[in-house]
């Protein structure tokens, strides 16, 4: 009975994750004119890795917003502060339940890892370590070679060029199919190749992206110890049965690790505890006296 | 983390992040994420 409320709430996350996706990119009869969005809309950053040149996007991709205004994209190299101050009031509201619940690539990433037949691992051998990398993603695709680029009086988006996969999936393959197939070259077949590893590496196991090289993840977990979406533990009910690390998509601990920017806030360890000893709550945070203290 | 603490810090980020906001609205950073995002961006998606 518990479990088959706990898959049915997996699937009332995944219908959400659907709608964000649709939300975001509505324009669906842009995917086959081979054209894209052109509204006003767009000049709104949107929460998730949604990439501003998928046709039916009506939002711009915060993370390709703010190369381009470090790399020269508003004519010189400027202080973003438009994407910033979104990204402040998003990640100070929500945190990485964005990563979660909206972002349409991580809902890309949690259907194929429901895909069967593959060994499922919880975690990588250095896992700590790779954890580490988006941090080197934000530093050096995101901001330092772009603004050093900016310098040189070009503008290259590096991320968007080299890694992006959401970029890829939503926006360069429906492109190359519809109307640009005589312009794909090498950076396009180097990120088709980039998203296939992403994707393979996804079957066995869970947000692989997520976990390893998302910039905009990055950013948003140095949010989730203050952000108002936040996971309450309460050790006084808690058993210990480990039920709730068993089914954490990320890999963490969400007792020891309730505060972790790793986080993504999905609920999977609130649905499956025995004993509500940990919640996904919106506000703010009860006082610590009742809580073990966290881990990163 | 002590909810005192909490509610200082975020009052002050949000205060942050709306002036940001502002500030990005006064220097026409806008309809240069709308220029930006309108364009097909071929670079980007590795076409072109």
């Amino acid at each position: 009975m518990a479990k088959a409320k706990r898959v049915k709430d997996e699937w009332k996350r995944l219908t959400v994750q659907a709608a964000a996706f649709l939300l975001q990119n509505p324009k669906l009869h842009h995917f086959f004119l081979g054209t894209i969005e052109q509204g006003k809309t767009k000049a709104v950053c949107v929460p998730g890795l949604n990439c501003y040149s998928c046709p039916a996007a009506i939002g711009a991709c915060p993370i390709g917003s703010l190369q381009a205004s470090l790399s020269g994209g508003y004519k010189k190299p400027a202080f973003p502060f438009y994407v910033l101050g979104f990204l402040l009031l998003f990640g100070l509201a929500l945190g990485r339940w964005i990563c979660g619940w909206l972002c349409p690539f991580g809902w890309v990433q949690d259907l194929i890892y429901r895909i069967p037949f593959f060994k499922k691992l919880r975690t990588f051998p250095y896992e700590r370590f790779l954890r580490w990398l988006k941090y080197v993603v934000l530093g050096v695709l995101v901001i330092g070679l772009p603004l050093l680029s900016a310098f040189k009086g070009v503008l290259v988006p590096y991320f968007c060029k080299y890694l992006c996969p959401s970029g890829t999936l939503f926006g360069g393959i429906p492109l190359a199919i519809t109307k640009y197939s005589s312009q794909t070259g090498f950076a396009f077949w180097w990120k088709v190749g980039v998203l296939a590893a992403i994707l393979l590496v996804g079957l066995l196991i869970s947000r692989p992206f997520c976990r390893y090289l998302c910039p905009l993840g990055a950013i948003y977990g140095l949010f989730n110890r203050i952000a108002l979406v936040h996971l309450d533990y309460a050790s006084g009910k808690c058993v210990d049965c480990g039920k709730c690390e068993k089914v954490c998509p990320m890999g963490i601990d969400p007792k020891t690790q309730f505060n972790s920017a790793e986080c993504i806030r999905c609920g999977r360890c609130s649905r499956t505890c025995p004993t509500d000893s940990l919640i996904v709550r919106f506000g703010l945070r009860m006082n610590d006296d009742s809580h073990k203290k966290s881990t990163i | 983390m002590k909810r005192s603490i909490q509610i200082g810090i975020l009052t002050v980020l949000v205060v942050t992040g709306t002036a940001f906001l502002l500030c990005g609205i006064f220097f026409n950073q806008v309809s240069s994420v709308l220029n930006k995002a309108t364009h097909i961006c071929l670079e980007c998606i590795g076409i072109g």
